[in-house]
């Protein structure tokens, strides 16, 4: 059937959805030889990629951060933009598969031509998420789209790791400001680039105003992640969607800025450094976990782990032995 | 025999002691704890109960038609006057309607409740783009005053109480209704019926909402007013639990649920000034009766108690405002696609627990319920039911014959213990509009749908003809289809008509008019409805001209992930699907991604959330999109989602008319590799017409899901 054959570079470039679909199904795939195709693929469009902005967004669970994608994505694509957003879900494996209802939070997003999003499944061991997310994002990149947005839940190391890829972060907080901080973990503060405080809106609006200064007055206290940006603290409703205008301002000056000042075209070499390492992380573990020689031995010693028969150290330090004898 | 001579026990009668061992020796030297039977609800039944039972609960004798109502709230009950029959119809036009409905009164039936289409509950003129699979399939079209004019054509409504299922678009449609009978010569004050106008519920369970929580709770306070001032014998609002034990919840969650609703409703009112006996009085309420017979029973006693207990903090003064009234409608969800004659015995048995418990009115379903809209035939036997129980069976010469019941008036409190703890539990989140908005109440219902769906699919929960006692070849029976493209033509027409006849301008103001109250707060909305209907606006209209200033709401969709597996009694059958899942995930390089959706305005979403979080609990990657979806707009997601398959979940009868659509669109769009399933109640007669087009799976009512996860991974390795 015509429609199974692999996706073209052509018709990436031209933005054919279907295309820039299937080529991130490769690039998600455990299957070596459409993980290989997908390589490929992403090498050779590797070139056309990069100029977008990348923004990361985080926060914690319900500050709105999927209404607040909706509202800046319709933002951006009435003032010309092309915006894809990616969804990570890095949760911890499941016995099961995902469950991803985030269209159902971006619907008219998730409706407009202008708009690609696609949520990602947690994909348990093999194929980190960073390495799948960030390839994803050049695919885009590629196909024509000018803002990247890639939206991950605020808790554990997903905000690091999305840190690692996007040009900007912006961290969405919650209109009650004394209990939040307390729920964040410093670390992620110190990421920030932007801090917008959600849901000013009705009865809260108040309140989101105290939790801007209070936020300000927090946030001097920190070391800022960028040398020549000091980051900003915003409000809006992405329910309402207000207050999109001013953070698009924001953003762009970020941008300047960090242009300007050289600090940009350095945080994207670095994060390319970081890239190679992941890979190579990665590559070894698949490589380590595929190795034929060692799939009775990684069963045999992972039983006997469970079971409570041999201590953890003792089988890593046979299986590493055995893949090196075999690997060599 | 004398009172004290009965007290007295002779050393031979039997005591608690010996009637435990006498039941430890029938059970084979089991205590008797072994027979305990735990409910849905976790609230534990013992075989016996006895006086004892009702002493330590402290149980004092109530009387009905005094607070706090527990034993109904009119001292005669069914003895002065049975409880009013009243069936839920329509379907089709207007014209359609009107005859069935007239056909019914003749036939015994004392009051009218109207279902409309789904493209009127949402806001939507016939001609509107999105709702082309929707007119007149499942409740009738109504567009404007002139199609209400003849839904009640030949009906006086000064005599006919009518009730109005409508919550959504209900500025227009009360309007319209009101401008209707002003125009038969009836005035407001002679109305007598029931409005829904319950927006909280259709949040949490049966979506068709159209603006957000905050306006929307604007527009049930103006309702409010206006009726309370203008329509003294006219039910405000009709505060429904039976959508959300349809949903899934448990008796426990219907009441807590139903009444915090309520309190949110008087809260509105007072907040706005009105005093509680203004309005309360004309506060119903709108249960659902299922199959836990008992539970059902104790459940409509309970409700009254809670809610003569609430309302005692707003200091009325009127004995009404603190008593429930309630209609009844036996569950369509016990009713089975299978062996379908059985329904009719299922209904028996829950309308008899409707009336023991002590309704005021009551809607019984017809037997065909899981295959479509009811025919002339189901839906005679539905209304016989409730005859045959008022006029052969003797039901109404007493007043709450379970009242003093060692074991009911045990049940009754349970449930008022555990629905109070509910109850408190949502007062402290802040009420339940706060509540609604977070979505937890929604999870609930869904954990315990999801529950019961794994009891049901392994078989541990009995459903007779489905997963026992099945039969064999059994034969089709008639179902009633609706052209929809008949009658939408048919609404176009008249649409047509009246947009060129009317005085444009003067529409153009009273719309505006109306979309200026929404934006500043001021005036009353139903008032300006009802100028607007007069002169010839379409409910499309009014709608959008709030639209315009509000916008159209999404409720956030939550999902739940594993409640199916867990509860599931047989984790190995579980065990074996999610290998098979494995192995496909080994050779496909990912494991099979689905996209479960829903197209058009139909709002069911218990079989769509269920199969969601079950097939992901057993290995699916799911994709959920969002409610109210054109074809077009799920072959967008579902090509940048790249899933192996779209499963469409149909219940309200689109499913011709969308599918067709939606395999359409997947062949323009050059993706015809994506798998199509369907679910839901889609009638066997239409299996062929749905496969012809290229539907690979159709799962009916009744489909046990590990069964339904293999079927669709087979359907994908086909493909591939
Ligand atoms: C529950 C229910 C409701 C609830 C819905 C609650 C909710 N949140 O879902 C409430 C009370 C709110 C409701 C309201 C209405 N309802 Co209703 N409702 C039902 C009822 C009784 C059961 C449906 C159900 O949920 N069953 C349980 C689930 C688990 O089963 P299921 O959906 O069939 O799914 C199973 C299979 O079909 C299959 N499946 C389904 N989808 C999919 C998808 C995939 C991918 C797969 C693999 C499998 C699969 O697997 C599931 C598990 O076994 C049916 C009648 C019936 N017995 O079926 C009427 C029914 C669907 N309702 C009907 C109507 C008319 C309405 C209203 C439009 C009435 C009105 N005019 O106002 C309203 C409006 C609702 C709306 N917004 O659309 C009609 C539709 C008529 C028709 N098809 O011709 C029905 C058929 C009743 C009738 N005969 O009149 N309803
Ligand atoms: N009042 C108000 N509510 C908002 C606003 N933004 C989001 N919400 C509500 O907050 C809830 C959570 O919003 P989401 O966008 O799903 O939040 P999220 O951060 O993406 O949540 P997760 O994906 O679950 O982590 C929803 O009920 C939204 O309607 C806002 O600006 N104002
Ligand atoms: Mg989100």
């Amino acid at each position: 059937m015509v429609q199974n054959k692999l996706p073209s570079k052509a018709d990436i470039i031209k933005g054919n959805r279907r295309a820039i679909a299937k080529a991130i199904t490769l690039l998600e795939s455990t299957r070596p030889e459409s993980f290989e195709h997908g390589q490929v693929l992403l090498e050779s469009l590797l070139p056309l990629a990069g100029k977008a902005l990348r923004i990361g967004i985080t926060g914690v669970p319900g500050v709105g951060k999927s209404t607040f994608i909706e509202a800046i994505g319709l933002f951006l694509i009435k003032q010309g933009h092309r915006v894809a957003v990616l969804a990570v879900d890095p949760s911890s494996q499941l016995t099961g598969g995902s469950i991803m209802g985030d269209k159902t939070r971006m619907n008219e997003l998730a409706q407009h031509p202008d708009a690609f999003i696609r949520p990602s499944p947690s994909s348990g061991i093999l194929g980190g998420v960073a390495r799948k997310t960030r390839e994803t994002m050049l695919i885009c990149e590629a196909a024509g789209y000018d803002v990247v947005i890639v939206e991950t839940v605020g808790v554990g190391q997903s905000e690091t790791m999305v840190d690692s890829m996007v040009d900007l972060f912006l961290l969405l907080m919650l209109p009650n400001a004394g209990d939040e901080l307390q729920g964040l973990k410093k670390g992620v503060l110190e990421l920030a680039d932007l801090v917008v405080v959600n849901k000013s809106d009705g009865k809260q609006e108040s309140l989101a105003k105290t939790a801007q200064s209070e936020y300000s007055k927090a946030l001097h206290l920190l070391p800022s992640s960028k040398n020549s940006w000091t980051p900003q603290i915003l409000r809006c409703s992405a329910l309402e969607k207000r207050g999109m205008d001013k953070i698009w301002e924001a953003a762009k000056s970020f941008r300047e800025t960090l242009r300007n000042s050289g600090e940009w075209e350095k945080q994207r070499r670095k994060q390319t450094g970081k890239w190679m390492w992941s890979l190579v992380e990665e590559g070894l573990l698949l490589k380590f976990r595929n190795h034929p020689n060692l799939q009775k031995q990684i069963s045999e010693l992972e039983k006997a782990v469970e079971s409570g028969n041999m201590l953890p150290t003792t089988a890593a330090t046979k299986l590493l032995d055995s893949w090196q004898t075999h690997s060599k | 025999m004398s009172k004290s001579k009965s007290k007295t026990k002779t050393p031979s009668s039997p005591t608690l002691k010996d009637w435990e061992k006498q039941a430890s020796r029938e059970l084979k030297g089991k205590a008797t704890s072994s027979i305990h039977w735990k409910t849905p609800e976790e609230i534990e039944i013992k075989p016996l109960y006895t006086a004892e039972d009702l002493e330590k609960l402290g149980y004092t004798e109530t009387l009905s038609g005094f607070s706090p109502f527990t034993r109904g709230p009119r001292a005669t009950m069914y003895a002065g006057r049975p409880w009013t029959i009243r069936q839920y119809a329509g379907f089709s036009t207007a014209e359609e309607s009107n005859s069935f409905y007239r056909k019914n009164l003749a036939a015994g039936q004392k009051g009218l409740s109207v279902a409309f289409d789904l493209a009127t509950h949402r806001g939507y003129d016939s001609d509107h783009k999105r709702v082309v699979g929707d007119v007149g399939k499942a409740g009738v079209a109504i567009d404007s005053v002139e199609d209400m004019k003849i839904l009640f054509d030949q009906i006086p409504l000064d005599q006919m109480s009518v009730s109005m299922t409508m919550n959504g678009a209900v500025l227009p449609i009360l309007a319209a209704y009101v401008v209707a009978a002003e125009e038969q010569g009836v005035i407001q004050e002679q109305l007598s019926g029931t409005i829904q106008n319950d927006i909280l519920k259709e949040f949490m369970v049966r979506n068709t909402y159209i603006y957000p929580p905050a306006a929307s709770m604007r527009i049930v306070g103006d309702i409010i007013e206006h009726t309370s001032a203008h329509m003294p014998r006219y039910n405000s609002v009709s505060i429904s639990g039976y959508h959300i034990q349809e949903a899934g919840a448990t008796a426990v969650q219907e009441l807590a649920f139903t009444l915090g609703n309520g309190l949110e409703y008087v809260r509105t009112a007072i907040n706005r000034g009105m005093t509680i006996d203004s309005f309360a009085p004309r506060l119903s309420f709108f249960f659902g009766v299922g199959m836990n017979f008992y539970m059902e029973i104790a459940k409509l006693r309970a409700a009254r108690f809670l809610w003569a207990n609430l309302i005692k903090q707003f200091n009325p003064k009127k004995e009404q405002s603190a008593m429930l009234r309630t209609h009844c409608q036996t569950s369509g969800w016990s009713l089975t696609e299978q062996d379908p004659f059985n329904n009719i015995v299922r209904t028996t048995i829950e309308a008899l627990a409707a009336t023991l418990g002590g309704t005021q009115s009551l809607h019984t379903n017809a037997f065909d319920e899981a295959l479509g809209l009811p025919t002339e035939t189901s839906a005679r036997i539905a209304l016989n039911t409730q005859l045959i129980l008022q006029e052969e069976a003797g039901i109404p010469h007493v007043v709450d014959p379970f009242g003093g019941s060692y074991f009911m008036e045990s049940l009754t409190s349970s449930l008022i213990k555990e629905a109070t703890k509910l109850l408190d539990e949502i007062e402290k989140l802040g009420g339940m509009t706060k509540a609604v908005e977070s979505g937890t109440p929604k999870q609930r219902i869904e954990a315990a749908a999801a529950r019961r769906q794994a009891l049901i699919d392994h078989g541990e929960e009995v459903i007779v003809g489905v997963n026992k006692y099945q039969v064999e070849n059994a034969e089709p029976v008639e179902v009633r289809e609706i052209d929809n493209s008949a009658v939408r033509n048919a609404q176009i027409r008249r649409l047509k008509k009246i947009k060129k006849n009317r005085d444009s301008n003067k529409v153009d103001t009273a719309l505006n008019a109306i979309s200026n109250a929404a934006e500043n707060g001021e005036g009353n909305l139903l008032d300006l409805s009802i100028e607007a209907i007069r002169l010839r606006a379409t409910v499309g209209e009014i709608s959008a001209a709030m639209e315009k200033i509000w916008g159209r709401y999404n409720a956030p969709i939550h999902s739940i992930s594993g409640v199916y597996a867990n509860s599931f009694p047989d984790q190995k059958e579980i065990k074996q699907v999610r290998d098979e899942i494995k192995d496909f995930a080994k050779k496909a390089g990912r494991r099979p991604r689905i996209m479960v959706a829903k197209m058009g305005q139909d709002g069911h979403d218990r079989g769509a959330k269920v199969i969601a979080t079950a097939f992901a609990d057993l290995g699916f990657d799911v994709d959920i999109a969002p409610l109210f979806q054109t074809p077009e707009e799920v072959v967008k997601q579902a090509i940048e989602n790249d899933v192996h398959v779209i499963g469409i979940s149909s219940q309200a009868a689109g499913h011709k008319t969308l599918i067709k659509l939606l395999i359409e669109v997947l062949k323009k769009e050059n993706s015809e590799d994506i798998v199509v399933v369907a679910g839901g109640v889609i009638p066997p007669q239409d299996y062929d017409f749905l496969k012809d087009l290229g539907v690979s799976c159709i799962f009916g009512p009744g489909t046990p899901i590990p069964g339904a996860a293999r079927e669709v991974l087979v359907a994908i390795a086909n493909k591939v």
